[in-house]
């Protein structure tokens, strides 16, 4: 005996939660399957930026490299249009402020970086415009005199990593959707027309098998993607990436902006509990399983490289941060894919199963969800999602056979 | 970066102390880090030099005097007090070479994941604040480190706790022992522990006027005692100590009350009362309260192990209720599961000074073993007697001393603030409990709520968090989890980090 829904969303982060209540508002029957808590992983781990300027990691390796990934600009500007009007939706806040974002230079070099970005940007339609030092400084006072220029584009801010995922699984729960903690998927098979989805319940209790059927399977599983596709026999290749972020006690407001920095990796932001985080892509390690893969169930240590070289990139630019207390660093893991680009679409040769990660999946997070929903009803999408078809990785591994 | 010790020691008291100078003696090179300005821990505390006159411990230890001097004058122990661990790094083969890991993790490479092995090889960095410096840091290499952190003060969340004048017996006997202060003029002591008599007694040595000691538990009965008889050969003296406390209470007209609880504190801006309740043998109040004046209430339900740097490490936690809570996991060597990190004393279950230096002196011996050093078998065999000997005590005042948590927890109504860092309320936690029924853990509570994200990094809150969780879900405290800890396990400013750098020149 199985239970049926129209749609299953596989994992518990932000992206799922947001499948779930789109799905339960457009009427489907939904569950979602979390195989931990809900939030626990990527999306309540990472710092919540809303950016949407070409990120350090992706102009640090030449001109090439920023014209590819400025080809996700079109998910970009849908994003920022979804997440300024997702907390009236929902009717709960996300802890959403757009007060705009800068992208700083301290050297000659990384102000030409800024002026070629900004243009790139501009031609894909992103509002961002080039300020000198002072008309940054005029901005943002807490700015040091090391800063040269900024990109600053208006759109720019913050989401609260901590209540986004619940909220929306909140108003999932509140449409009739069923949300599953602790809940892991074990395989994956066809059934009728749909999908036999087979899950492993946990509790103190132990262990109970279920068996849930559906139309459509939606994989929102982060780094976990890739388990799933084996489970399908399909390469959906992801890279896990374990990335570091600092907090420090609440201190009075001065930063209302996002921050990031040209010419290493930074991303400084204040929340509305008035903490400071700090992050922007600092690595740590990620324990390896005795087969030589990432071993995603181990906790990643911290780096006295990342330690040195976050905070002495935050104190850079914006000294004031010097002396706050820091209460937090950990580290959250996220997914990128082989070529930067994220994945989004249906599984090659699975109909009816979906996916959707790699990529800045939290700000993008109600974007891949919109689509996501539009492909599976049929519907176009919106955008063009044939550059991140997650074919062209099957394709790949078929043509190495 | 100096080259590494064999071992660096958390925490100077008797399990630290003990095991630097059984590891020195082995013939190891051996670096205590603690937090006060001499060896000796919470419970062998004494006042600073500059106020003169002799030494004074507590009467219960004989062997604290001869421990202290022996570990201070060792020359194979170095000490560096004044200074908080805020972190321990596992050191990975790659990491130790070339000033750290290649920051340029570049898009497409699997930087995330490190291609070394297991992390225990290649020893630890253990990160430390500067006594000199609150902007500085400090970091040391050791091949094996050692946890003895202590305990701290059970935390037990009642309305009005959260004014000034209400403290934790530890506390209070922390100001006596090393400024001589009398933290009130008028107090009320409540709970649970044998400890709220001792400081009940001391406090009435400073001149303290004591209005009533609420014990939670009432007269153990025969059958209790009898259980407890084989535990007293060899703590005669701690048990004496204890009856002294007593008569001299007494005798000076001090009420005690047992099968009494605190409901609430009253006063404004600070404490000026306290209701008191009768309570049942589970502890539930059972009839209506009364009120004692008085400038202070002091609370002693017991103490629960300083884990945050074993969490951190990664260190597999068990819970148990009787020991403390949450303790280390730990094999008969006493090495946790990572390994290369080892626990002595209080984390790995609260049991007293007598078993944490037998505790401190396994350690010590096992680690030089470990490290290729001669241990005499005799030499082992007498610490782990020593353990056993102390734990038949231990374990009979875990038994009859065990905090009854649910109980304590409904001491909580729902304007009660759980988590006094962040302000969030029982109400707050209960609330998103029941909008939130996916959700079934302490952290997911702690990442919703914020209930433990602040300053003092959840050592206040996590249990009445847990036993929230428990108590909504219908689990056990064990499976609504703990927090998680990290880097800092205490606070410090940003600057401190970028003082880790081998080289000021390596700063980008």
């Amino acid at each position: 005996m199985s239970e049926r829904y129209d749609s299953i969303v596989v994992g518990g982060g932000l992206l799922g939660a947001a499948l779930a209540w789109m799905l339960a508002r457009e009427g489907a029957r939904v569950a979602l399957l979390e195989r931990d808590q809900l939030n626990q992983h990527a999306s309540g781990q990472n710092a919540g930026s809303l950016h949407f300027q070409l990120e350090y990691r992706m102009v640090e390796h030449g001109w090439e490299s920023a014209r590819t990934a400025a080809e996700a600009m079109p998910l970009h500007l849908e994003a920022a249009r979804e997440w300024a009007a997702l907390g009236d939706e929902l009717g709960e806040s996300l802890g959403v402020a757009q007060q705009g974002g800068f992208m700083l230079a301290e050297t000659a070099e990384q102000v030409e970086v800024l002026r070629r970005k900004t243009a790139l940007e501009q031609e894909w339609g992103l509002d961002v415009r080039l300020l000198d030092g002072d008309e940054a400084r005029r901005l943002a006072p807490y700015l040091s005199d090391s800063v040269l220029a900024a990109a600053f584009c208006p759109l720019e801010g913050k989401a609260d990593t901590r209540i986004a995922g619940p909220a929306l699984a909140r108003g999932a729960l509140r449409l009739g959707a069923e949300v599953r903690t602790r809940t892991e998927v074990v395989d994956l098979v066809p059934a009728g027309s749909g999908w036999a989805v087979h899950a492993v319940e946990r509790s103190e209790a132990g262990e109970r098998r279920l068996r849930l059927e559906a139309d459509t399977v939606m994989l929102a599983a982060g780094v976990w993607t890739t388990r799933l596709g084996q489970l399908l026999d399909v390469s959906l290749p992801t890279i896990p990436l374990a990335l570091m972020m600092s907090v420090s006690a609440p201190t009075a407001p001065f930063v209302p902006h996002l921050v990031q920095h040209a010419g290493t990796k930074l991303s400084l932001k204040q929340t509305g509990n008035g903490t400071v985080l700090i992050g922007g892509g600092w690595p740590a390690r990620l324990p390896l399983a005795a087969d030589g893969t990432p071993d995603l169930d181990s906790r990643p240590t911290l780096l006295q490289s990342s330690l040195v070289g976050n905070a002495a990139a935050a104190i850079g630019v914006v000294p004031r941060t010097a002396s706050l207390p820091i209460v937090r660093s950990w580290v959250g893991t996220t997914t990128v894919t082989p070529d930067q680009l994220p994945l989004v679409g249906q599984v090659p040769g699975r109909p009816g199963v979906f996916v959707a990660t790699g990529g800045s999946a939290f700000t993008l997070g109600p974007s891949f969800a919109r689509s996501l929903i539009a492909l599976a009803d049929g519907r176009p999408p919106g955008i063009d999602l044939h550059p991140y078809d997650p074919a062209r990785f099957e394709r790949l591994s078929h043509a190495r056979r | 970066m100096s080259a590494a010790h064999d071992l660096v020691v958390v925490g100077a008291g008797p399990a630290g102390a003990a095991a630097a100078l059984a590891a020195a003696d082995a013939g190891l090179d051996v670096l205590v880090v603690d937090e006060q300005r001499a060896a000796g821990g919470q419970i062998l505390r004494t006042t600073p030099p500059e106020f003169g006159g002799r030494r004074k411990l507590p009467t219960g230890y004989p062997w604290a005097g001869e421990l202290l001097d022996r570990a201070r004058s060792h020359p194979g122990i170095a000490w560096r007090h004044g200074a908080t661990v805020f972190g321990i790094l596992p050191v990975t083969a790659d990491a130790s070479s070339a000033g750290g890991a290649d920051a340029s993790a570049g898009p497409g490479s699997a930087d995330g994941a490190d291609a070394s092995a297991g992390p225990a090889s290649a020893g630890f960095d253990v990160l430390t604040s500067d006594p000199a410096d609150p902007a500085g840091s400090g970091r040391v290499r050791a091949r094996r480190v050692l946890i003895a952190s202590g305990a701290y003060d059970m935390p037990v969340a009642i309305p009005g706790w959260t004014l000034p004048g209400v403290m934790m017996a530890g506390a209070v006997q922390g100001f006596l022992k090393s400024q001589r202060l009398r933290v009130a003029d008028r107090v009320v002591l409540a709970g649970s522990h044998p400890l709220l008599l001792i400081v009940a007694d001391q406090l009435l040595a400073a001149g303290a006027r004591i209005e009533e000691v609420a014990i939670a538990r009432g007269i153990p009965s025969p059958v209790e005692l009898l259980r407890a008889l084989p535990a007293v050969p060899g703590h005669v003296r701690l048990l004496g100590e204890l009856a002294g406390c007593v008569l001299r209470l007494l005798r000076a007209g001090v009420r005690i009350s047992t099968g009494t609880v605190p409901t609430e504190v009253l006063g404004d801006g600070r404490v000026q009362g306290v209701r008191l309740a009768r309570a049942d043998r589970g502890w539930r109040q059972t009839g209506p309260a009364r009120t004692v004046e008085a400038d202070a209430l002091v609370l002693g339900y017991g103490f629960h192990p300083s884990t945050e740097l074993a969490r951190q490490l990664g260190c597999a936690l068990d819970w148990d209720s009787a020991q403390g809570g949450w303790i280390v996991r730990h094999d008969a060597q006493l090495e946790t599961t990572v390994p290369g990190v080892h626990v002595a004393g209080e984390p790995s279950g609260v049991a007293g000074a007598e078993q944490s230096r037998a505790e401190g002196e396994l350690a010590g011996l096992t680690i030089a073993a470990a490290l290729g050093r001669p241990v005499p078998e005799r030499a082992l065999a007498g610490a782990r007697r020593r353990i056993r000997s102390a734990s038949r005590f231990s374990g009979v005042v875990q038994r009859m001393f065990a905090p009854r948590r649910e109980a304590l927890l409904e001491l909580a109504t729902p304007a009660t603030e759980i988590c006094r860092c962040e302000t969030v309320t029982r109400s707050t936690i209960d609330g998103f409990l029941d909008e939130n029924p996916f959700a079934g853990t302490a952290d997911a509570v702690k990442l919703a709520c914020r209930s433990g994200m602040g300053p003092c990094q959840g050592r206040y809150c996590e249990s009445a968090v847990a036993g929230l969780v428990a108590k909504a879900r219908g689990t056990g405290v064990g499976e609504a989890g703990r927090f998680a800890a990290h880097i800092p396990v205490k606070p410090v400013p940003l600057q401190a980090y970028v003082a880790l750098a081998d080289d000021p020149a390596e700063v980008p």
